[in-house]
């Protein structure tokens, strides 16, 4: 009896996790089919919920993640509406154009937004970190930079058999990054420097030093016959293809996608289930409080900042090892700012960021088929990200307008009873 | 009319009924106040005073009720409409801007000048002409985070004046002020009178509504129980009808004999404050295990320092802290709180509790790193979460569940949730600082039983109260804490709340000495 | 020797005063809008709207003026959106900041398709304000000063009545009284009987229209295009300037000179440099520079106090 008991859920749990793998990575690759996968692992977890805690509270907390999901659900919905009229305005059809836009984010190139969002995982988790210890490590784009060029320099220098040369090259890479973030957290903590522009000014020379970087290393007239990049990096430095296993997916797919969703699945864990993590969260959620209680503020500032920094720099190490295995003089990423809005969108939950950032890679995606189909600008799409990260992020409108409701609703029962 | 001779009511609060959603904080309350007049409002924390006050001075909207000004029925939105009308309150935390000069703030919302700019050469004649006619005098140039509190509050008297206030109401005056600061106060209080300004004062003290009142209504749990002119009045009868009862807490505090070395001694301790300058001053104290040591004192008469101090939270500028005979100066909080310190702070909200996280992960700080609460790295959840749901039971904390965020908790369950935190874990000695701080009567009494309770468990406790009360109904032994000095030690026998009183406002004992 | 005089002279204090225009501008206004309580770091996206509003009316009506009217006043208004999220949608500031910085990006980049049919640059104006540069008789005369203060262009002297206007402001009016106090006690101010909210709005808006104006002098007056990135950080080197100068608009405009100070410089050892060194070594020094007075200063100036606090105003039920 006891023994069922306690099988059954591991067993569920077992399939749900099977089915959660299998199915992320045949959807991400585009099996759509994939879909199901994922479904069935929900309807198990659902199914387990029930047996371990029962059906009422297995209601309740459908219902808990219902309400959670309210406030971006609307917040997308809002934005929806304002950019229609946006359209109507400036004069274009607005059902073609979304149409375009979703058809060409989702499905006909979605692994275009699937490699949108493989950084995007990365710099919102790097941001996200931060704000947990309230922080705003604002700079993230200098910190990928970083990366970048750590990534592309051993990339071109490191032949060491492949899974060691990547994994040597993921480590050395985002450890230069954290190392750079060191230099505004060491002094936040001594001087009490903002870090909003310690991290913005140290992305700024991050970025002029990238030039450099790249004529040092192929981009030199003389040498290359093109000025503004690097040479390839070695072959075997290469991150694997999703082509390699999956014959439909698309040929420039590399899996550096899934390294980002165990990145963020390894950070969910540090941040809710380890000790260190609680302690980043008491310190960004009451520093004085934490300081009573023995726990060292500035140490877990300088540790937040230089996690964040670490995963600034994977992100550029995954573009650098999957996507572009060359470094551009002038990459202007913009990873940095939009981790912001993939990690404010997310509420900074790990696991929510996988999603957001999907989404806005979606957005992009669909962003440029949408243009190249339609005509309308691309950068409508900028639009609609601003005003979704707006209608979510300032979630005081909601309760605003719900208390006027309310408020509204009370005076006229009141009016009622007199 | 016999009770005030000729002299004409300018304001009138009638049948005042303020129902907040839990509580009647004032019923049906009626008062008179004459042009004037210095009328008092005595009453404990929590009797309504305050609530009256607010609905007075348009912070609050009454439930039902009226307030006349002479003779006119008015209704105050706001503060504006109420200083517009000629009332004026020095809050018990004062309104001012620190870094504004005294003449800044005083003008502030009024300035004169044409323009749109501050003619600062009018204010400051302005200003010089009313401190001189009612002798509250300031330097107007210096910067209000420069002044001392009493001429802080003579800024915001000044400040209400200039506002041409006739009724000023005084919220708990005397709570921050050194006995001096008192007398003076007091002076200028009856220069105002002479001038025809009516005053209200606010305040638990009843040596204060002998020393200055000419009237005094005494409230007791939102309800007034008696009316008196001060002078017809004995204490003894203020008292009664103040608290209802002979005794106002009763916590069963069985007397108990102190055995053992005490296990946590100060030797001339000096600490520095924010401002540069020692607040704590070569004290020195000892607690031993079954006992609770209080401290009594006025506000900022270094009690938040020395705790501090203790928990390692503010250097040391001398001497030393002995725990269990050992030097713990530069020892971690984090050290401190393993070798079983516990601590309960006087702001739970902000040194306390971590407000957005759970209870139960509240429950855990502190001792987040060590088993059973967490392994080489991860949290152990779930013994977090029982051991979590047993103190809630234990310490009857009224919460959905340990899932909540601490911030959704009333005061007094967060306070509970504080202290069974740092009761779990054993400790062998304690920092009890403001426990009951806000709280109301029935979360007192059971804090105090815990805390008790914990004594005869053989802990060794150091309370720091600047309730009186609190300390007389807890305290084996009394220190009285002056400008960072102890200068009076008594057995909790051995005195009375009058003597205390006496030597916590810097009595002249070291003269006598 | 030689190689000392080509940098060190006349026109490098020129050049240092031009580059601190729109650092001053806009760190002057960010002063006013902390001293009020709110944490501006949108400039930097005000300043692109301003900068990309200012090119528009200029193509559109011929005129630079129009369009630094047009500059400063999208400026103003793109800020409100902060003001709003920030004062009465009680959105944190720094968050706010963020997401107005990636919208302004967002919102140029469409409009700039929409009117002229591509991203990146935009095409040239007829005229700037550059051609309006103008020396006030006698006064220019003045050696050394003369050139330096009274032969400019017209944002550059609007920037100097603007620091008189600030410190004005802040110091003599009724108004700066007020900005003074919401920043430092919001409660105190209220029960006194002037609105925080409304107080709070000003220092925002004020603060959009002087980044709205420093944008304005990047596209039209320090050049004849709106290109994307042309901001490069200055937005927040004004914040930097804000913080080194202590919240003062005076301390803010001797900040901006020096960071302006260090970019003529950088420029100069670009040009002059023998070696061949990147460039890039030398476009770095005014970030570093940056990093340095903020650390170093930071302690010694004292923030408002309720700089970047929320203020709710309680209900009376």
């Amino acid at each position: 009896m006891n023994n069922s008991k306690k099988f059954l859920p591991g067993l569920f749990l077992v399939l749900i996790i099977v089915f959660l793998i299998l199915g992320a990575i045949l959807y991400l690759a585009a099996y759509f089919w994939g879909f199901f996968l994922i479904l069935l692992a929900g309807i198990l977890y659902f199914i387990r919920q029930v047996i371990t805690l029962g059906p009422a509270e297995a209601k309740l907390n459908v219902k808990l993640m219902g309400k959670k999901l309210m406030v971006p659900v609307v917040g997308i919905l809002c934005s929806m509406i304002l950019a229609i009229l946006i359209m109507i305005i400036t004069g274009y059809d607005p059902l073609t154009v979304l149409k375009s836009l979703f058809y060409g984010g989702f499905i006909r190139n979605w692994h275009v937004s699937v490699l949108n969002a493989t950084p995007l995982i990365f710099t919102g988790l790097s941001i996200a970190i931060g704000f947990k210890a309230g922080l705003f490590n604002i700079g993230a784009e200098g910190q990928y930079y970083i990366g970048t060029m750590a990534a592309t320099y051993l990339g071109l220098k490191l032949g060491l058999p492949p899974f060691l040369s990547i994994v040597l090259i993921y480590l050395i890479s985002a450890s230069a990054a954290a190392a750079y973030n060191i230099f505004p957290a060491v002094l936040k903590v001594k001087t009490g420097a903002h870090e909003v522009i310690t991290t913005m000014m140290f992305a700024h020379i991050a970025r002029y030093l990238s030039p450099i970087f790249v004529l040092a290393n192929g981009g030199d007239p003389a040498t290359s016959t093109h000025v503004y990049v690097t040479d390839e990096i070695i072959r075997t430095n290469f991150l694997p293809y999703f082509s390699s296993f999956l014959p439909e997916a698309n040929y420039r797919l590399h899996i550096g996608i899934l390294i980002a969703l165990i990145t963020a699945v390894a950070i969910n864990f540090f941040l809710n289930r380890s000790k260190y993590g609680y302690e980043i969260r008491a310190v960004g959620a009451n520093a004085d409080a934490a300081r009573a209680q023995g726990i060292s503020v500035g140490r877990n500032i300088i540790l937040a900042l230089v996690m964040g920094g670490f995963l600034a720099g994977m992100a550029g190490v995954t573009e650098t090892l999957g996507l572009n295995h060359k470094m551009f003089q002038n990459l202007d990423a913009g990873y940095g700012f939009n981790g912001i809005s993939v990690a404010l969108l997310a509420g900074n939950h790990p696991i929510g960021i996988i999603f957001t950032s999907l989404l806005w890679g979606a957005l992009d995606a669909g962003g440029q088929y949408m243009s190249r189909t339609t005509g309308v600008p691309g950068a409508i799409v900028e639009i609609i990200k601003g005003m979704i990260l707006f209608l979510i992020v300032a979630k005081y409108i909601y309760s605003w307008a719900g208390n006027r409701l309310v408020s509204r609703r009370k005076a006229r029962a009141e009016e009622g009873l007199a | 009319m016999a009770l005030t001779g000729e002299k004409q009511i300018c304001l009138e609060m009638l049948s005042i009924v303020k129902q907040f959603p839990k509580v009647l904080a004032n019923n049906n309350i009626n008062i008179k106040l004459y042009t004037g007049e210095i009328l008092a409002l005595l009453g404990e924390n929590g009797a309504g005073k305050s609530t009256l006050m607010n609905i007075l001075y348009g912070l609050y909207k009454p439930t039902s009720g009226e307030i006349l000004l002479n003779g006119q029925a008015v209704t105050f939105a706001s503060p504006r409409d109420a200083i517009r009308h000629g009332l004026g309150m020095v809050h018990q935390h004062f309104m001012l801007v620190e870094t504004l000069t005294v003449t800044e703030n005083i003008i502030l919302g009024v300035e004169p000048g044409r323009g749109g700019f501050v003619d600062y050469k009018a204010a400051r004649e302005e200003v010089r002409a009313l401190s001189e006619r009612y002798h509250l005098h300031v330097d107007l140039d210096e910067k209000i985070e420069n002044l001392s509190v009493g001429l802080q509050q003579r800024v915001e008297i000044l400040k209400a004046l200039y506002r041409k206030a006739k009724i000023l109401i005084l919220d708990e005056p005397t709570a921050v002020l050194t006995p001096q600061e008192v007398d003076e106060l007091f002076v200028v209080i009856r220069k105002l009178v002479e001038t025809g300004v009516s005053i209200i004062i606010i305040t638990h003290k009843l040596e204060e509504v002998k020393a200055i009142s000419d009237r005094v209504y005494i409230l007791r749990r939102g309800e007034i129980t008696g009316v008196h002119r001060t002078a017809e009045a004995t204490k003894a009868q203020l008292a009664n009808y103040m608290v209802g009862r002979d005794v106002v807490l009763t916590v069963n505090k069985v007397p108990k004999e102190v055995t053992k070395p005490p296990v946590f001694t100060i030797n001339n301790l000096t600490v520095i404050g924010d401002n540069k300058i020692p607040v704590v001053k070569n004290l020195s104290l000892a607690a031993a295990p079954g006992e609770i040591v209080g401290i009594a004192g006025v506000d900022g008469n270094g009690q938040a320092e020395l705790a501090e101090a203790i928990r390692g939270l503010r250097r040391i500028e001398s001497g030393s802290l002995l725990y269990k005979d050992k030097i713990i100066n530069g020892d971690s909080t984090q050290f401190r709180i393993r070798k079983k310190m516990g601590y309960v702070p006087a702001d739970r909200r902000r040194f306390g509790l971590v407000l957005p996280m759970t209870i139960s992960e509240n429950m855990a700080l502190g001792h987040h790193l060590d088993k059973p609460n967490a392994g080489w790295f991860n949290l152990c959840r779930d013994y977090m979460q029982s051991n979590a749901k047993k103190l809630v039971t234990d310490f009857d904390i009224r919460t959905p569940g340990v899932g909540v965020p601490a911030e959704q908790l009333s005061g007094g369950n967060q306070q509970k949730v504080i202290l069974a935190r740092e009761f779990s874990w054993t400790p062998e000695f304690l920092l009890v600082s403001q426990p009951t701080r806000g709280l109301d009567v029935g979360a007192i009494e059971y804090i105090h039983t815990q805390i008790l309770r914990m004594r005869d468990n053989d802990v060794a406790i150091l309370l720091i109260s600047l309730e009186l009360e609190e300390i007389f109904s807890l305290s084996d032994r009394i220190l009285i804490i002056y400008e960072g000095q102890i200068i009076k030690e008594f057995q909790a026998g051995g005195t009375n709340e009058k003597e205390v009183g006496f030597y916590m406002t810097g009595g002249k004992e070291r003269s006598h000495e | 020797m030689n190689t000392f005089l080509a940098i060190f002279n006349a026109d490098l204090l020129v050049s240092t005063i031009r580059l601190a225009t729109p650092i001053a501008l806009a760190a002057i206004g960010a002063t006013i809008c902390e001293r009020s309580g709110i944490v501006n770091i949108a400039m930097e996206g005000i300043m692109v709207v301003g900068a990309f509003m200012a090119v528009v009316f200029t193509f559109l009506s011929g005129s630079p003026w129009v369009g630094l009217v047009a500059g400063i006043l999208g400026g103003g208004i793109f800020s409100l959106i902060h003001g709003a999220a920030t004062i009465s949608l009680h959105m944190d500031h720094t968050v706010s900041g963020a997401v107005l910085n990636i919208l302004a990006l967002g919102v140029t980049r469409y409009l700039m398709i929409l009117f002229y049919g591509h991203p990146g640059t935009t095409d040239s104006i007829p005229i700037s304000l550059k051609a309006y540069q103008f020396a006030i008789p006698g006064l220019s005369r003045i050696p050394l000063l003369g050139p330096l203060l009274f032969n400019q262009t017209p944002i550059v002297y609007l920037s100097f009545l603007i620091l008189i206007a600030a410190t004005i402001l802040m110091g003599k009016t009724k108004t700066g009284l007020h900005i003074r106090a919401a920043g430092e006690h919001p409660l105190a101010l209220e029960t006194i009987g002037v609105s925080v909210y409304k107080i709070r709005y000003l220092g925002v808006f004020i603060s959009g229209l002087l980044s709205g104006a420093a944008g304005a002098y990047l596209s039209i007056e320090n050049a004849v295009s709106f290109s994307e990135g042309m901001t490069s950080g200055k937005g927040f080197i004004a914040l930097a300037a804000m913080i080194s100068g202590g919240w003062s608009p005076i301390g803010a405009y001797l900040a901006a000179l020096f960071f302006g100070f260090a970019d003529a410089l950088q420029i100069r050892f670009q040009i002059m440099s023998r070696v061949r060194i990147p460039a890039e070594i030398f476009i770095i020094f005014p970030y570093v520079l940056c990093i340095i007075a903020v650390a170093g200063l930071v302690r010694r100036s004292r923030a408002p106090k309720a700089d970047g606090k929320d203020f709710m105003i309680e209900k009376s039920e």
